[in-house]
């Protein structure tokens, strides 16, 4: 087998700070950080849950702390980040097409929009059913 | 002599990887939104997670799809992006990071689901 005798740039381990569009990858890479606080969150209140009502308060008084309100906070600027981009992504890679005529991207985003807004009126529903 | 072709395993952590990612984009939100912030800020009364109506919430068919599509699928999602960012950060080895990261989701969801079938019991 030949050897390798071409120019092999070493890349560094900053590479993603030398161009924004490198940086906004590796920030939406970081939208699962907040995301991974949220889901131990809700293990953590799933099992609190099975202990008995006292756990149960312990776990939503540790919901009211100031940090985890700020964490969460975090979560849900970063889900929406991550949505939005990944709501963007969708029409290009599977453009829709109805009676032959491609559907604008603009309302399939929308659209994708819509369902997160949808999926918030159904949580609504659920948690005020019989307040 | 039959010659077995060696496959690859990435297509079901890419899969995994985007149906959690619609999961994290359209469902995430609204529970970050309900239960992470409008609840403990007392926005909506606390009442709406007392003990004995969290329960029958949670450990109900609605329940068993919340975990799937919150807990269970954004695991996959986000451990799969921590593997990837491991690899562009350059940190540990590739081959350990994803045993990790796909363990670790694995083991948390049947942590979840484990809970699902206790709160059933």
């Amino acid at each position: 087998m030949a050897k390798h005798v071409g120019y092999f740039p070493e890349l560094k381990r900053n590479w993603w700070l030398k161009n924004r569009y490198f940086m906004a990858y590796m920030a939406r890479e970081a939208t699962v950080l907040p995301l991974v606080f949220f889901i131990v969150c809700l293990l953590a209140g799933l099992y609190s849950l099975l202990l008995g009502p006292g756990s149960w308060q312990g776990w939503l008084h540790f919901m009211q702390n100031p940090i985890t309100i700020a964490i969460n906070l975090l979560a849900l600027g970063a889900s929406l980040f991550h949505a939005a981009t990944f709501f963007t992504l969708f029409p290009r890679v599977m453009p829709l097409r109805v009676g032959g005529r491609a559907i604008p991207a603009k309302w399939i985003i929308l659209g994708q929009w819509f369902g997160v807004l949808l999926v918030m009126a159904l949580f609504a529903w659920v948690f005020g059913r019989g307040m | 002599m039959e010659k077995r072709i060696k496959r690859s395993d990435e297509p079901i952590w890419w899969a995994l990887f985007s149906a959690g990612g619609v999961c994290f984009a359209v469902f995430v939100p609204a529970a970050i939104l309900f239960i992470a912030l409008l609840i403990p800020l007392g926005l909506l009364p606390v009442e709406t997670l007392d003990f004995e109506r969290s329960r029958s919430l949670l450990f109900s068919f609605p329940g068993l799809i919340f975990i799937g599509a919150v807990i269970c699928l954004p695991l996959f999602h986000a451990m799969h992006r921590i593997r990837h960012g491991l690899h562009d950060l350059k940190l540990g080895r590739d081959k350990t990071n994803k045993i990790i990261a796909y363990g670790a989701a694995m083991l948390f969801s049947v942590v979840a689901l484990l809970g699902f079938v206790l709160g059933n019991m």
